[in-house]
């Protein structure tokens, strides 16, 4: 089964193609990262996967039957408590008040939010606590796909990989697949199941690369190691690093 | 359920309790005023004292009851018609670009022409009814609630519209949850200036167009040289004005924006 497939997408901003006859496709439990350099259109088909975006040509069909979105700022509603941030999808669905506030506590625990924190606006939290909130409502609605837009970009370090594993051990737990767009190899390397390279220069996928590691077996060395052959030794990803972003309108 | 009420009840008495810092301004302003009554006499400017007593017995007859009454009537009425024109317009207008731009010089015309002139053209149309005063009130207060709304559409956050747009939520759902409580932030401060600004327009109003309230009442005391009395009018305006303000705006205002409150920084926050 697939859970995602893009056939013949493209797009153009302003009449510079920026995508152009994109297929892919995302297996059910398959996580799938998007890597590339900026402006290469890797967001772009990440809205457009998640209907947020009309495609200038091509189709998008979807396999799964609920899907979350976590974006690279939280973009929680202000004026609202995390609670209801995260029970904010759920509300849209229609789903009554107290079934929807029991679910968003369920899916708070899942990313090891601190109850007394839900009563808090999103001003009173820190950034990985509104990451974090970020991430509950996107699971809350219980997806069996997930679309990350490079979630964890301005997150530290340490953030940035306690995030990583929230997301490895949800995506184990709640089997949900997934597209991950993110400029980070090392972050692919640690959660995806295989890496798809998008390059400007042919408008759509340059090739891909399934990471043959375990996922028990992710130990810094091991990543590390996986990067730094991708990065020296496969042609596919000697463009990764190399862009002038001046010329990106 | 029981931390609900007693956090509400919290911040009734918070409210309640920064009334002290307004009654300390209302008392520097009668300083400033008995300063001035003792500068130039009792005839330019009777005492704060002589006038709460000119208000209090003012306030005995049952007339000045009615007449406060039709003022204040025709003044909500025109707040009112004004805080939902322009709250419907301005939305409407907010979400198209071109309708924005078209509205721009309208709203200058409309704001440009001096009130006075709307009186006397609303006098021609209307002669000397409640329908002079309405229209006055809402040519006067409506531009800058509608400006203020459509401004606050335009400038509502498109990030938060994906956000719920990529959890599915359709066109009518993003207005509810997410453009409206935007547009609230705006709203509310244009309708406390808004406010203000009908209860003067309906007084010029009835003085000019010698419609039955408060401002014929004004026109009255002035033709008698009645100075405290004329005050004492004033007073009962600016009371008027008080009670709506602080008993319907402020409360729906600081319900719509907790979240601000709770953004202060510790100690600031009474």
């Amino acid at each position: 089964m697939t859970a995602l497939t893009l056939d013949g997408v493209a797009h153009a901003y302003f009449g510079r193609t920026v995508l152009d006859g994109v297929a892919l496709r995302v297996a059910e439990d398959e996580i799938v990262a998007l890597v590339g350099p900026s402006g290469c259109g890797k967001s772009t088909l990440v809205h457009i996967a998640a209907g947020l975006i009309e495609p200038l040509r091509g189709r998008v069909v979807a396999g799964y039957r609920r899907h979350g979105m976590i974006f690279q700022e939280p973009r929680l509603l202000p004026w609202a408590t995390a609670e209801d941030n995260i029970a904010y999808p759920l509300r849209l669905a229609g789903v009554a008040r107290r079934e929807r506030l029991e679910r968003a506590r369920r899916a708070a625990d899942l990313v090891s939010l601190d109850r007394r924190d839900l009563d808090k606006y999103p001003v009173e939290l820190s950034g990985g606590m509104r990451q974090r909130t970020a991430i509950a409502r996107a699971l809350v609605v219980e997806p069996d796909f997930v679309f990350f837009d490079e979630p964890f970009t301005a997150l530290d370090v340490a953030l940035k990989r306690q995030m990583q594993d929230l997301v490895i051990t949800a995506a184990r737990q709640a089997r949900f697949a997934g597209l991950f767009v993110t400029h980070d190899l090392a972050e692919a390397v640690r959660v995806s199941d295989r890496i798809v390279v998008l390059d400007e220069r042919v408008r759509g996928i340059a090739g891909e690369r399934f990471v043959g590691i375990a996922h028990g077996a992710r130990d810094d060395a091991a990543v590390f190691a996986a990067v730094q052959h991708y990065l020296k030794e496969d042609p596919l990803f000697r463009h990764l690093h190399e862009t002038d972003e001046r010329r990106i309108a | 359920m029981r931390r609900v009420v007693l956090d509400r009840m919290g911040r009734l008495g918070r409210f309640l309790w920064s009334g002290w810092v307004g009654v300390a301004g209302l008392a520097v302003f009668a300083a400033l005023w008995q300063q001035g009554h003792e500068a130039y006499g009792d005839f330019i400017l009777p005492s704060p004292i002589a006038t709460f007593a000119a208000t209090g017995t003012l306030l005995q007859s049952s007339e000045t009851w009615r007449l406060a009454w039709e003022t204040g009537l025709r003044a909500i009425q025109g707040f009112a018609l004004t805080a939902l024109l322009g709250g419907v317009l301005g939305l409407a207008v907010g979400y198209s670009a071109a309708a924005m731009r078209l509205a721009r010089p309208l709203l200058t015309i409309v704001m440009g022409v001096p009130p006075i002139a709307w009186i006397v053209l609303a006098m021609i149309w209307f002669g000397s009814s409640t329908g002079t005063v309405l229209t006055t009130t809402v040519v006067a207060s409506f531009p800058l609630v509608f400006a203020n709304v459509a401004e606050g559409v335009a400038t509502r956050d498109r990030a938060l519209e994906d956000m719920a747009r990529a959890f599915g939520a359709g066109p009518l759902q993003r207005l509810r949850t997410i453009v409206i409580r935007h547009v609230a932030g705006r709203y509310f401060p244009a309708l406390a200036v808004a406010l203000g600004s009908t209860f003067k327009v309906a007084v010029m109003a009835e003085l000019l167009a010698n419609i039955d309230g408060i401002g014929v009442a004004l026109a009255t005391s002035r033709a008698n040289l009645d100075v405290a009395q004329s005050i004492s009018w004033v007073v009962i305006i600016v009371a008027a004005i008080f009670i709506v303000e602080y008993g319907v705006v402020q409360p729906i205002r600081a319900e719509l924006e907790r979240w601000r409150e709770a953004a202060r920084p510790w100690g600031v926050k009474r």
